[in-house]
């Protein structure tokens, strides 16, 4: 992950207090709601824009600022209507739009110049299609900010082993030390491993259910997102 | 309706056309009353017995062979007697006899309140 | 924190897991995934048998004690309704044998042993009905044949998400009528229309959009069925004279075949009486 893209990125504060999109919506939308939906959907954002819309990196940084900034001045999140789509569908739809039409005025400003436009320079990209990859860098970034949430609170906590069994064997990408490996390691029973474990998937769970909490519409559309993140 | 009544009158109505169809033979005319009768109450016998082993066993092939074989057996009897006042007429009585048997051991079969309907079944 | 494509999947796989944690269950392996839900084969520790345990995103509603009372040999029995540790609300029941309808209907069955389980279906509805439960979500994917023909019912009230297209009733308050709605789609997913005019013409008055139009209740359906099974013309379908005369050919066929035979035998012997 570039560091450059990482604007917006975590706020690590303790999600407990996540209230769904059309609550915050009802009281005007407060910015710590907004900071929640562009820290989730920053990233997909940009990464669509410069798949769809063959973007540089700078040219894809600046249509995605421009969009949220777009957003909070538009009532975009008042328009939202869940029983239509998702939120996470909404805003690609929106993305789309916007990037379009700027792209358009883009073209409209190049065309009789002779211009090539700019071609993506690092293609790390793109083998699927711009709306796929839109989700999985959704479901990225809602895993990289839960795990945020997770480490931030087993550190206020004081539950430092349990986030170390956790990343030794859930957050390993390599070959995994088995439950007796890591009960040897820290020496504790291999059924605490198991606990701690299960807890911390438990909490990591918890906390990617919070972070849905506050970007989509309700119950319904929560539990729609959950089902959604397993297939 | 009993299975015994349903066997008594399809016999009787199909005994009395079976015994009606002799109105075909100049030959018989003449004692068409007759025939009429003893075809019919021969019809009634066969249905009887059918009416009765219908409330008995319950299948409708079986009903056929009953009913056909008490035609056969009957109409065989009826023959015997035809035979023994001149010229003999098996085949004209008895295979007739056999086909509306079967027609009334089916019909048993298929009509009328089988007998176990009482235990709810 | 780096998150590379193979934590993310492993972290997907683990989190999706039930975490039984407290309860008397261990789980053994994934064995379907509906729209509702994911179902999972477990061994209960304290009775020594196996259950399966379906885990839902969405919470239990409070029909949950109705449907667990509900007693009939085609409804899958629930032992037990619970939270787990993640917040997930679960039903665990009997671990059954069988194939899903929607793959049963792939299979060659007759007609008849089709309609067979329907009927099976709709005796359970009607049960579910006079105890005040609407099943709400009706399709192949929630219908069971056992190995020795047993049907069973399963996924009963439980509010769909979305419901399915092409077996939720147009309405958007779902009551006995709407199940009546999708037993008919379920008919008619089970029979093809060339089988039988007449039993297509059940499954699409089933299936009105007018409500008043359908059987009003599932007991009418499955009365309609029988109809059809004896032989008799069915309430949904004015059938054309050639159809009635065929249909009356049928049922009478043996009658007309000894009829016959009368009529052969006495035109041979008049006939051939001069020989």
């Amino acid at each position: 992950m570039d560091a450059d893209t990482a604007i917006g990125g975590p706020d690590g504060r303790f999600p407990s207090t996540h209230v769904s999109l059309i609550e915050a919506a009802a009281s005007g939308l407060s910015e710590a709601a907004m900071d929640k939906v562009i820290a989730l959907y920053w990233k997909p954002v940009y990464r669509f824009i410069r798949i769809k819309f063959q973007k540089s990196n700078e040219d894809a940084k600046d249509l995605t600022q421009g969009f949220f900034a777009s957003a909070l001045q538009r009532d975009f999140f008042p328009r939202f209507d869940p029983t239509k789509a998702s939120f996470r569908t909404y805003i690609r739809m929106a993305v789309e739009r916007y990037a379009a039409n700027q792209h358009g005025a883009e073209n409209r400003q190049k065309r009789g110049g002779g211009v090539e436009f700019e071609t993506v320079e690092d293609q790390e990209i793109a083998t699927e299609s711009p709306e796929l990859e839109f989700d999985r860098e959704w479901r990225r970034q809602l895993f990289f900010l839960a795990l945020d949430d997770l480490r931030a609170h087993c550190e206020q906590t004081g539950k430092r082993a349990q986030f170390s069994i956790f990343e030794d064997y859930d957050l390993s990408d390599r070959d995994r030390l088995s439950y007796s490996d890591l009960a040897v390691k820290y020496g504790i029973p291999e059924s605490t491993v198991n606990n701690h474990l299960a807890w911390a998937r438990r909490t990591l769970r918890a906390f990617i259910t919070e972070r849905l909490r506050g970007t989509t519409s309700g119950a319904r559309e929560l539990h729609e997102e959950m089902r959604r993140l397993w297939k | 309706m009993n299975k015994i009544v349903v066997g008594l009158i399809f016999g009787l109505i199909l005994g009395a056309i079976d015994g009606a169809t002799a109105l075909f033979y100049p030959e018989t005319r003449p004692v068409i009353v007759g025939i009429m009768i003893g075809s019919s109450f021969k019809g009634m016998l066969v249905g009887l017995f059918s009416g009765w082993f219908a409330r008995k066993v319950r299948s409708t092939g079986w009903g056929i062979v009953v009913g056909s074989s008490l035609g056969l057996l009957f109409a065989f009897i009826v023959a015997v007697m035809d035979a023994s006042k001149g010229k003999p007429h098996y085949l004209e009585i008895m295979l007739p006899g056999f086909v509306v048997g079967a027609i009334v051991g089916f019909l048993t079969q298929r009509m009328g309140t089988p007998a176990v309907a009482k235990s709810g079944a | 924190m780096e998150v590379s494509d193979s934590v993310l999947d492993h972290l997907r796989q683990v989190i999706a897991l039930p975490d039984l944690t407290g309860t008397r269950y261990e789980l053994e392996s994934e064995i379907g995934r509906g729209g509702m839900g994911v179902v999972y084969a477990a061994r209960d520790r304290e009775l020594d048998r196996r259950v399966a345990l379906k885990v839902l995103e969405v919470p239990i509603t409070g029909e949950a004690q109705l449907i667990a009372r509900l007693e009939h040999p085609s409804i899958v029995p629930i032992f037990e309704t619970g939270t787990l540790a993640d917040g997930r609300s679960f039903y665990a029941m009997k671990l059954m044998s069988g194939a899903r309808l929607d793959r049963y209907a792939a299979d060659t069955h007759t007609l008849s042993e089709r309609l067979r389980v329907l009927r099976s279906v709709g005796e359970a509805l009607a049960y579910a009905h006079s105890q005040g439960v609407i099943h709400r979500d009706l399709k192949p994917q929630n219908v069971m044949v056992g190995e020795f023909g047993e049907v069973y019912v399963m996924d009963w009230g439980v509010d769909a998400v979305a419901g399915t297209a092409g077996f939720r009733a147009p309405e958007s308050t779902m009551d006995r009528l709407s199940d009546v709605y999708a037993l008919g789609a379920l008919l008619k997913f089970l029979v093809s229309a060339s089988d039988s005019p007449a039993v297509a013409a059940i499954a699409e008055k089933a299936m009105s959009t007018d409500r008043r139009q359908r059987y009003d209740s599932v007991s009418a359906f499955l009365a309609d069925i029988d109809r059809f099974e004896q032989g008799l013309a069915v309430e949904a379908w004015s059938e054309p004279i050639w159809h009635r005369l065929r249909r009356f050919a049928s049922r009478n066929a043996v009658l007309l075949w000894l009829v016959a035979a009368y009529t052969l035998v006495k035109f041979l012997l008049f006939f051939l009486r001069k020989f």
